[in-house]
C-alpha cells in the first residue's frame, strides 16, 4: 500500500504548502510562498498529529477531490467547504479517519476563501530550494495539482488522538463581509501627507476581483504624497509611487500609482513603489479568508501589539487547545 | 548621494528597510553590497532575509529572537566598524549574453501593447529619443557597448538589475504606464537607469529593445549552467551584451532546445573597484570634455 492519495478533481489552484515557506532566497528573487492562513494551516495539521510546520495542501475558492492510498487521518479547516467523504459530509476543525480507496471531496467555499487538508505524516514532495512550499507561478517546488496526480505522503506518528479545535480557538471567519486588519506604519509612510496617513487608517478598502496569492488589490480614496514623493531625485522615477527600487516586506501596503496592493506570500521581493504600511504578520490570515467584494478596515498599531497578537497565534496551534472528542 | 548615517525604517513586525542613500549608482550599491556581506558574515541567529537593493536593503528577521531596537544597533555597529572607504576588489564574473535588439517577438509585444494604447512611442524609438540617440542603429551600439553591474536580483526569481559601468553608456527610461501584462521571457528592457533581462514571461514595465535566446533562469535545471542554481546571476557579477545576428540567434534556440547550450562565463577575473572608480571618473570628464 503506497502512501498517496491521487488528486481526482484539482479544485481551484490547489497547491502544496509548507512553514516557514521558502527563507534565504527572497535575495535572488524566489518569495516566502507557505499557507496564506497559517493559523488554519497549523490547526490542521496537529488534527492530525503532524508537526504544525508540516507540508499540507492549501484549498482556494472551490477544494478538491482526493482519493486516499492509504488509511490515513486527515483534517479540514479554514473557510467551510463542506467536506465529505465518500458523499457524506464530514466536520471540519475535527481529526477524520479514512480508510485507503476511500474519497475526501471539498466543495466551494462557502464562507472564507481558503481551506487546509493536512493528512496524517505530511505530504512528502521533494524540497526546491530548501522548502515544498509551491509557488505555482514560476513552477517554483511544483505546480497547483492536476487532475490525476499522485502525491506522495511521509510517515504518520502512531498514538494520535481523535480531536477538534474548539470554537474559541479557530480563527474567526468574518460573517458580515468585513474586517479589522491589523497594521503598522512604515517603512515609507514619509513618502504621503500626514491626512492620508490618517484616512488610510479610517476609510473603507474593497478588495478588488484581481486579488490572488500575487497580490491583494485595493479600492479606496486618493493618495495625497508629501514632498518626499513630489520633490525627489529623478533616478527614484517619475510617478509619485515610485521609489528606487527596494525590498518589499511581507504584508506591505504597496502603491502603484493610486492602487494599493498587498504584498503577500507570492509577491515580488523587491520593486520601485512605494510601501506606506504593512499589515501585521499576525493578521496575515485575514487576507487569506477576506473574498472580493469584501471590505477592510485596517487598525493601526504598534509593534508591542504585533508581538502580543503573534502570541496568541502561537498558543492558539499549539496541541494544548485541542480537545477530545 | 550617501546619506552621513544609515536611516532604518520598520517594515511591519518582522522586516526593516535600511536605506544607504539617494541615487542609482554604482558606489552607492556597492557599500551595500559590503554592508551586506559583513551582516551575513556576523551570523545573528535572528536574521532570516537579506535583500540588497540598489542604494538600500531589507532584512527581515525574527522578532521573537531579537527586537527591532537591537537589530538596527548591531547593524550600526557593523557599519561604523566597516569603515567608509569604498575600496577593495572582489572576484566578479563575466557573463556574455547574445542579444538581437529589435527581434520579432519583443516587436510583437510592443505592437500588441499599442493595439491598446495607440499613443505609446514604440520602445526603441522612444528610449532614442529621450537620449539624443539618432536612431535605432546607434541606441544598439551604446546599449552594447558597456560592461554591466549586476546590483540587484528580485521581483521574480532570477531577475536582475543591470548598472552600465561606463558612465557614458547610461540610457534612461520612463517605465510603462499602465505596465504590460506580458513580456517574453528572455525580453530585455530598460527602466530608469537600469537594464534588465526577463527571466520568465510576465508582466513588466521596462521599455524592450531587444531578446536573448539564452536563459538566465532554469527552473526544471535542465541545462548545465543551472545544475547548482535555478538562477544565473548573482550581485557582483557583471554582464556583457553582444549583438548577434538571426543566424546565430536561432543556432542558440535550437541548442537551447536540445540542452546543450553553455553560458560564456569567464570567472578568473578580480574586479578593482579603486582602478575601476578611478576609470570611471576619466571617463565622464572625457565625456565632459567632448560636450
Amino acid at each position: 500500500m503506497s502512501r498517496s492519495f491521487t488528486t481526482d478533481k484539482p479544485g481551484l489552484q490547489t497547491c502544496v504548502q509548507e512553514l516557514p515557506g521558502r527563507i534565504g532566497f527572497l535575495e535572488q528573487g524566489f518569495p516566502l510562498s507557505g499557507p496564506f492562513d497559517a493559523w488554519s494551516f497549523r490547526q490542521a495539521n496537529i488534527l492530525v498529529g503532524n508537526d504544525r510546520d508540516t507540508a499540507a495542501l492549501e484549498c482556494q475558492f472551490a477544494g478538491p477531490t482526493l482519493t486516499l492510498e492509504t488509511d490515513a487521518l486527515v483534517a479540514v479547516t479554514g473557510a467551510d467547504m463542506r467536506p465529505k467523504i465518500d458523499g457524506e459530509p464530514v466536520p471540519m476543525w475535527t481529526t477524520l479517519p479514512i480508510r485507503a480507496g476511500q474519497t475526501l471531496a471539498l466543495g466551494p467555499a462557502m464562507r472564507g476563501a481558503r481551506s487546509y487538508i493536512a493528512i496524517s505524516g505530511g505530504i512528502a514532495t521533494d524540497p526546491v530550494l530548501g522548502s515544498r512550499a509551491v509557488f505555482h507561478q514560476a513552477g517554483v517546488g511544483g505546480h497547483a495539482l492536476t487532475a490525476g496526480q499522485s502525491v506522495p505522503l511521509g510517515t504518520p506518528t502512531t498514538d494520535v488522538t481523535l480531536s477538534q479545535v474548539p470554537e474559541a480557538a479557530r480563527p474567526v471567519i468574518s460573517s458580515d463581509k468585513r474586517w479589522q486588519v491589523e497594521a503598522l506604519a512604515g517603512p515609507n509612510d514619509d513618502w504621503l501627507t500626514p491626512e492620508t496617513v490618517e484616512t488610510f487608517f479610517s476609510a473603507d478598502w474593497a478588495i478588488q476581483a484581481k486579488s490572488s496569492r500575487t497580490g491583494v488589490r485595493l479600492t479606496g480614496p486618493e493618495f495625497a504624497f508629501s514632498a518626499r514623493a513630489t520633490d525627489k531625485n529623478p533616478d527614484h522615477g517619475q510617478d509619485p509611487s515610485n521609489i528606487i527600487d527596494h525590498g518589499y516586506p511581507m504584508g506591505a501596503v504597496n502603491l502603484a500609482g493610486q492602487t494599493p496592493i498587498i504584498l503577500v506570500n507570492d509577491s515580488p521581493s523587491t520593486g520601485g513603489f512605494i510601501n506606506p504600511f504593512t499589515v501585521a504578520s499576525a493578521a496575515f490570515w485575514k487576507l487569506a479568508q477576506a473574498r472580493p467584494g469584501e471590505v477592510l478596515n485596517f487598525r493601526r498599531i504598534d509593534r508591542d501589539e504585533a508581538g502580543r497578537l503573534r502570541a496568541h497565534l502561537d498558543a492558539m496551534t499549539r496541541p494544548e487547545v485541542l480537545e477530545r472528542v | 548621494m550617501l546619506y552621513d548615517a544609515l536611516r532604518f525604517y520598520p517594515g511591519g513586525d518582522r522586516a526593516i528597510e535600511i536605506e544607504l542613500g539617494d541615487g542609482m549608482d554604482f558606489t552607492i550599491n556597492f557599500i551595500v553590497h559590503r554592508l551586506v556581506a559583513a551582516v551575513r558574515a556576523a551570523g545573528i541567529a535572528a536574521i532570516e532575509d537579506l535583500i540588497p537593493e540598489l542604494a538600500s536593503f531589507q532584512v527581515n528577521y525574527d522578532p521573537d529572537r531579537i527586537s527591532y531596537e537591537d537589530l538596527c544597533n548591531e547593524i550600526e555597529t557593523i557599519y561604523a566598524e566597516m569603515g567608509r572607504g569604498v575600496t577593495g576588489s572582489l572576484p566578479s564574473r563575466l557573463i556574455t549574453i547574445p542579444v538581437l535588439y529589435d527581434d520579432p517577438e519583443t516587436t510583437a509585444c510592443i505592437a500588441a501593447y499599442r493595439k491598446d494604447y495607440p499613443d505609446k512611442t514604440p520602445d526603441p524609438d522612444l528610449v532614442c529619443q529621450l537620449n539624443g540617440l539618432p536612431d535605432r542603429a546607434a541606441l544598439r551600439r551604446r546599449h552594447s557597448s558597456s560592461e554591466y553591474w549586476v546590483a540587484a536580483l528580485g521581483f521574480w526569481p532570477g531577475l536582475c538589475s543591470l548598472l552600465p559601468l561606463r558612465p557614458e553608456a547610461r540610457i534612461i527610461a520612463p517605465k510603462y504606464n499602465p505596465p504590460r501584462t506580458d513580456t517574453p521571457k528572455g525580453a530585455i528592457g530598460i527602466g530608469g537607469a537600469l537594464t534588465c533581462i526577463y527571466p520568465d514571461a510576465t508582466p513588466g514595465g521596462y521599455q524592450l529593445i531587444g531578446h536573448t535566446p539564452a536563459p538566465t533562469y532554469d527552473g526544471a535545471q535542465r541545462l548545465p549552467d543551472f545544475q547548482d542554481s535555478l538562477a544565473l546571476f548573482r550581485a557582483g557579477d557583471r554582464v556583457r551584451f553582444l549583438p548577434v545576428g538571426m543566424d546565430e540567434y536561432e543556432d542558440i534556440k535550437a541548442r537551447v532546445a536540445e540542452g546543450s547550450f553553455r553560458h560564456d562565463i569567464i570567472d578568473y577575473q578580480i574586479f578593482s573597484v579603486d582602478l575601476y572608480l578611478d576609470w570611471a571618473k576619466e571617463q565622464a570628464q572625457a565625456q565632459e570634455g567632448k560636450a
